[in-house]
C-alpha cells in the first residue's frame, strides 16, 4: 500500500508540474503570483457563462419550487458532469494509460497492474475535480442556500462531490482496458491504439442513445402529467442517462431523513464497487495491453528504386513543412485524438440525435417552420458558423503547434526556413482542419434541412473567413507561451492552457458579433456581409499581430 | 570558416554563465575539435553558431554571414548534427531526408541519387522505409547525419557525433570528416573522447566552465605537455575542479 501511495504522490507531482512552479518560485517569488494571476484570467474568461448558468439554476430552482420539484437543478447538475467526466475520462484514460511515453517506463518497476492502474486512475480523478468544480458547484449552492439546508445538506454535498467522478471514470475505464487489451496485437500498434480508442468513443455514443431513448414519449399526455405531478418526476427523467445519479439526487433532496442516509449510502457503494471492478480489470488486462505497445513496425527491406521514385522531385518548404505538421497531427496517436479526431467527431455526434429521430417520426422537424422565414435563415447561420468558430477555436491544431515540436522546437530554429514561412506553414495546417470541421458541419445541415444554394454559400464563405482569425490567435497564443518542455505527447495537446485560452477567444470573438447579429439584424444577406467584415477585419489584424509581434517573438524563442 | 567573436552566454537570467567571452576562428579546410568536461558549455556554443539560441553578446559568423542579422543565409552554410538524434519519430528515414531536403532546397535532379548514395555508405538502405522510431541510437544518429549532408553543406558542425556508433561507423564518419576537410571545407565537432580529438582534429580547443584555457594544433599542444605526460593528464589537469 505504501508502494502505491508514494506512487501516487509523484504522479500527482508530476502532471500538475508543481515541482516545475516550486523550482521557479524558488529563484522568483512573483512565479506564485503568475500561476494566481493565470487563474485569475482564466476565472474572468469563463465568469460570464457561470453567471448565465447560475441565473438559468435559480430561475429554474423558483420556477420548479411551487411544483416541489426543485430538486431537479441539482439532478441537472450531477447528470452534466457524470456524463462529462464519463465522455473526458475516455480520452483522459486512454492518453494516459496508453498514449504518454512514460506509461512504458513504469512497466519495468516491481509493482502490480491495479497499483499502477490505480495510481494513474487517481490522476485522473484529480482532474475529474477540477472539471466538476465549475458545473457542479453552483447548482449544489444555489439549492443549498435557496431551500436554507441543513449542515447535513452540505455534508452530503461534500461526500457527493468527491463520489461524482468514481463511476463514470470506472465506466470510461473498464471497456477501455479490455479493448485496448485487444489493440495490443498485430504490428501496425499505433493505428489499432488509434481504432481501439475511436470504438470506445462509439460504445459510449451508442449507451448514451439508449439511455436516452428508452421509455420516453414526449407526446404522451399521461408521462407530461406525471412528469408534473409526481415529486420526482423530472428528477426520474433526467437521471436516465445515468441511472447512478438518482440516488445521489435523493439523498441531497431528503438530506434530512433516513431515507437519504440510505441514498446516500447506496451511492458510495456503487461508486466504490465500480472503481474496486475498474481496477480488478485493471490488474488482469492493463499490463497485457501496454507490454510492448511502444513496438513499432518495422520491415527492414531494400527500397526499390520505385520507392524512391514516389519521393518525386521534392516540394517547396512551405508546403513540405506543413506536410510534416500534418503527417505528426495524424501519426501521433494523442494528437490524433485531441486535435484531429474532435474536429471530425464533433459535427458526427451533433448530427446523430437528429438523423436518429427522424427516421422513426414522421413529423416534420422543429426547425422548419423557422427557416421558411428570413430570421430563421439568420439564425442558423449563427447557429453553424458559432459551430464553426467554437470546433476551429477548440481543435487547437495552431494554439498547440509549437507545444507539439517540444524538445525537437530546435529543429526549427536552424533550419534555413524563415520563420514567416514556418508561421504560414502552420496557419495552413490549422487552416486546412478547420475547414475540413466546416463542411462536415455544413453537409450535415444540408442533409438535416432543406437549405437553398444562396444560404450555403453564404454559411460557408463567412464560416471559411471566421476561421482565420481563430487559427491566427491560436498560433499567436502559443508563440508567446508555448509548452515545450514534456515528457509524453498527451501533454502538449491535453495538459495545455493554451488550448483553453484559444477556446475562450472563439467564444469571446464569435460571441460577441454572433450576439450583434441575433440582436439587430434579420437580413441574412445582411448578416453575412456582416460576419464577413467583422471576421475579415479580426483576420487582418491577427495576421498583421502575427506576422509582425508573433516572428518577433518567435526570434526570441530558444530550442 | 566559422568566426567567433566576444560571444558569451548565460541561463537562467545570469544565475549559470555557460559560455563566457569565447574568441575562436575556424579555418577552411580543418577539422577543430572542441573538447570539454560535461556541463562545460560545448553544446551552448554550438547551439549559439547554428541558431538555436541567441547569445547574450558577441557575433557569429559562418563563411561570413552573420547568424543573428542574415539568418537564413547563415543556416544555408552548414550541416547540424545535433547531439541528441531522438527527433520525428513518427517520420519514415525517406521522409525524414526528404523534409531536409526540401528545407535545404536541394535540386530534384540529383537528390534521389545523393539520398541513395548516402543510404548507401552508412547502411541504412534497408531501413529507410521504416518509422524512425523503431531505430536503434546508432541509426537515429546516422540517418541524422545523412541529413546533415544531403546540400553538401561547406561547414559541418556536429555535436557529439561519435556516440553511439559502432566502430565501423565511427571508422567511416571520421574518414568522411576528412575528405570534407581536404575537400576545402570546414569541420567543427565537439567530443569529450581525447583519443578521437588527437587523432582527427587538425586544431583543437579546450574549455572549461564556459572559458577557452586552451586551443591550438595538435602540434602546439604536445608542446604543453611536460616530459611523459599524456594528452588525458594535461585534458584532467587543466578541467580540474577547484
Ligand atoms: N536549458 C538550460 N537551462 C539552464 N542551464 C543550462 C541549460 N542548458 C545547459 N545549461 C547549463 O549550461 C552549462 C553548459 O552546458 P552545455 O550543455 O553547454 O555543456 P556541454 O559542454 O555540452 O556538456 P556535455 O558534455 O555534458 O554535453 C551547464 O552548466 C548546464 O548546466
Ligand atoms: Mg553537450
Amino acid at each position: 500500500m505504501s508502494r502505491f501511495l508514494s506512487l501516487l504522490k509523484t504522479l500527482l507531482i508530476n502532471s500538475f508540474g508543481i515541482s516545475a512552479i516550486r523550482a521557479k518560485a524558488r529563484k522568483n517569488k512573483l512565479e506564485y503570483l503568475k500561476v494566481l494571476g493565470l487563474g485569475a484570467a482564466i476565472a474572468a474568461g469563463v465568469s460570464p457563462t457561470l453567471w448565465l448558468y447560475s441565473k438559468i439554476l435559480i430561475d429554474g430552482y423558483d420556477l420548479l419550487a411551487p411544483l416541489e420539484q426543485q430538486g431537479a437543478i441539482l439532478l441537472l447538475g450531477i447528470v452534466m458532469v457524470s456524463t462529462m467526466i464519463f465522455f473526458f475520462g475516455i480520452f483522459y484514460v486512454i492518453n494516459l494509460f496508453y498514449f504518454a511515453r512514460d506509461a512504458q517506463n513504469l512497466l519495468a518497476l516491481p509493482l502490480s497492474g491495479w497499483q499502477v492502474l490505480g495510481a494513474r486512475f487517481s490522476v485522473v480523478i484529480a482532474y475529474e475535480y477540477l472539471t466538476e468544480l465549475p458545473f457542479l458547484l453552483p447548482p449544489l449552492l444555489i439549492f443549498g442556500i435557496k431551500s436554507g439546508a441543513s449542515l447535513t445538506y452540505w455534508l452530503y454535498a461534500l461526500i457527493g462531490f468527491l463520489l461524482i467522478p468514481l463511476l463514470p471514470l470506472s465506466l470510461a475505464t473498464i471497456p477501455t482496458v479490455v479493448i485496448m487489451r485487444f489493440a495490443n496485437l498485430g504490428r501496425r500498434k499505433d493505428l489499432f491504439k488509434i481504432l481501439g480508442g475511436l470504438m470506445v468513443i462509439a460504445l459510449a455514443i451508442g449507451y448514451q442513445f439508449l439511455f436516452q431513448k428508452s421509455g420516453i414519449n414526449a407526446t404522451d399526455p399521461a408521462f407530461l402529467q406525471n412528469l408534473l405531478t409526481d415529486q420526482y418526476g423530472l428528477v426520474n427523467l433526467i437521471s436516465r442517462v445515468f441511472p447512478s445519479t438518482k440516488y445521489l439526487g435523493m439523498a441531497l433532496i431528503s438530506a434530512d431523513k433516513v431515507a437519504g442516509l440510505i441514498n446516500l449510502l447506496i451511492f458510495a457503494a456503487l461508486s466504490l464497487l465500480a472503481v474496486a471492478l475498474a481496477w480488478l480489470v485493471g490488474d488482469k488486462l492493463y499490463f497485457k495491453g501496454l507490454v510492448g505497445s511502444s513496438e513499432t513496425a518495422a520491415r527492414r527491406k531494400m527500397l526499390t528504386s520505385s520507392d524512391y521514385k514516389r519521393l518525386g522531385k521534392g516540394s517547396p518548404a512551405l508546403l513540405s513543412y506543413c506536410m510534416k505538421e500534418i503527417r505528426l497531427l495524424f501519426r501521433v496517436p494523442s494528437y490524433f485524438m485531441n486535435c484531429v479526431l474532435t474536429n471530425l467527431l464533433v459535427p458526427v455526434i451533433l448530427i446523430i440525435p437528429f438523423l436518429l429521430q427522424s427516421h422513426n417520426e414522421t413529423e416534420a422537424m422543429p426547425w422548419e417552420d423557422l427557416i421558411a422565414q428570413p430570421e430563421g435563415q439568420t439564425i442558423l447561420m449563427v447557429v453553424i458558423v458559432g459551430a464553426v468558430i467554437f470546433l476551429a477555436g477548440s481543435n487547437a491544431i495552431t494554439a498547440t503547434s509549437l507545444s507539439r515540436e517540444g524538445k525537437e522546437f530546435f529543429i526549427s530554429k536552424y533550419i534555413p526556413l524563415s520563420y514567416q514561412q514556418q508561421l504560414l506553414a502552420k496557419l495552413l495546417s490549422g487552416y486546412i482542419f478547420g475547414t475540413i470541421g466546416a463542411v462536415l458541419l455544413l453537409i450535415g445541415a444540408i442533409v438535416l434541412m432543406p437549405l437553398d444554394i444562396t444560404l450555403i454559400g453564404m454559411i460557408l464563405a463567412v464560416s471559411l473567413v471566421a476561421i482565420g482569425p481563430i487559427t491566427e490567435a491560436g498560433l499567436l497564443i502559443d508563440i508567446f507561451r508555448p509548452k515545450l518542455d514534456w515528457d509524453n505527447e498527451q501533454k502538449a495537446v491535453k495538459q495545455n492552457l493554451n488550448v483553453v485560452f484559444s477556446i475562450l477567444f472563439s467564444i469571446l470573438l464569435g460571441g460577441a458579433v454572433l450576439y450583434i447579429v441575433v440582436r439587430f439584424i434579420h437580413s441574412p444577406t445582411l448578416a453575412a456581409t456582416f460576419m464577413l467584415c467583422c471576421f475579415g477585419l479580426a483576420a487582418v489584424i491577427m495576421y498583421y499581430l502575427l506576422m509582425t509581434r508573433g516572428i518577433e517573438q518567435y526570434r526570441k524563442l530558444e530550442g | 570558416m566559422i568566426e567567433i567573436i566576444g560571444v558569451s552566454k548565460s541561463y537562467n537570467r545570469g544565475a549559470v554563465k555557460a559560455v563566457d567571452n569565447v574568441n575562436l576562428t575556424i579555418r577552411d579546410g580543418e577539422i577543430f575539435g572542441f573538447l570539454g568536461p560535461n556541463g562545460a558549455g560545448k553544446t551552448t556554443l554550438i547551439k549559439m553558431i547554428t541558431g538555436i539560441l541567441n547569445a547574450d553578446e558577441g557575433t557569429i559568423k559562418i563563411n561570413g554571414k552573420d547568424i543573428r542579422k542574415n539568418p537564413i543565409d547563415a543556416k544555408m552554410q552548414f550541416g547540424f548534427v545535433p547531439d541528441d538524434p531522438n527527433i520525428f519519430a513518427r517520420l519514415t528515414g525517406l521522409e525524414y531526408l526528404n523534409f531536409m531536403a526540401d528545407m535545404y532546397m536541394v535540386p530534384p535532379e540529383n537528390r534521389l541519387d545523393l539520398i541513395q548514395t548516402l543510404l548507401k555508405r552508412f547502411e541504412m538502405g534497408a531501413a529507410a522505409g521504416d518509422l524512425i522510431q523503431s531505430y536503434s541510437h546508432g541509426m537515429k544518429q546516422k540517418i541524422v547525419v545523412i541529413g546533415a549532408l544531403l546540400h553538401n553543406p561547406p561547414v559541418w558542425i556536429l555535436d557529439e557525433p561519435m556516440t553511439g556508433l559502432d566502430p565501423r561507423s565511427s571508422f567511416d564518419l571520421k574518414e568522411m570528416m576528412r575528405e570534407h576537410a581536404d575537400a576545402g571545407k570546414t569541420v567543427f565537432f565537439s567530443t569529450h573522447v581525447l583519443d578521437v580529438a588527437e587523432k582527427v582534429c587538425d586544431r583543437l580547443a579546450i574549455i572549461n566552465k564556459g572559458r577557452v584555457i586552451l586551443f591550438g594544433s595538435m602540434q602546439e599542444i604536445r608542446e604543453h605537455l611536460r616530459e611523459n605526460q599524456s594528452l588525458e593528464n594535461l585534458f584532467l589537469e587543466l578541467t580540474e575542479n577547484e
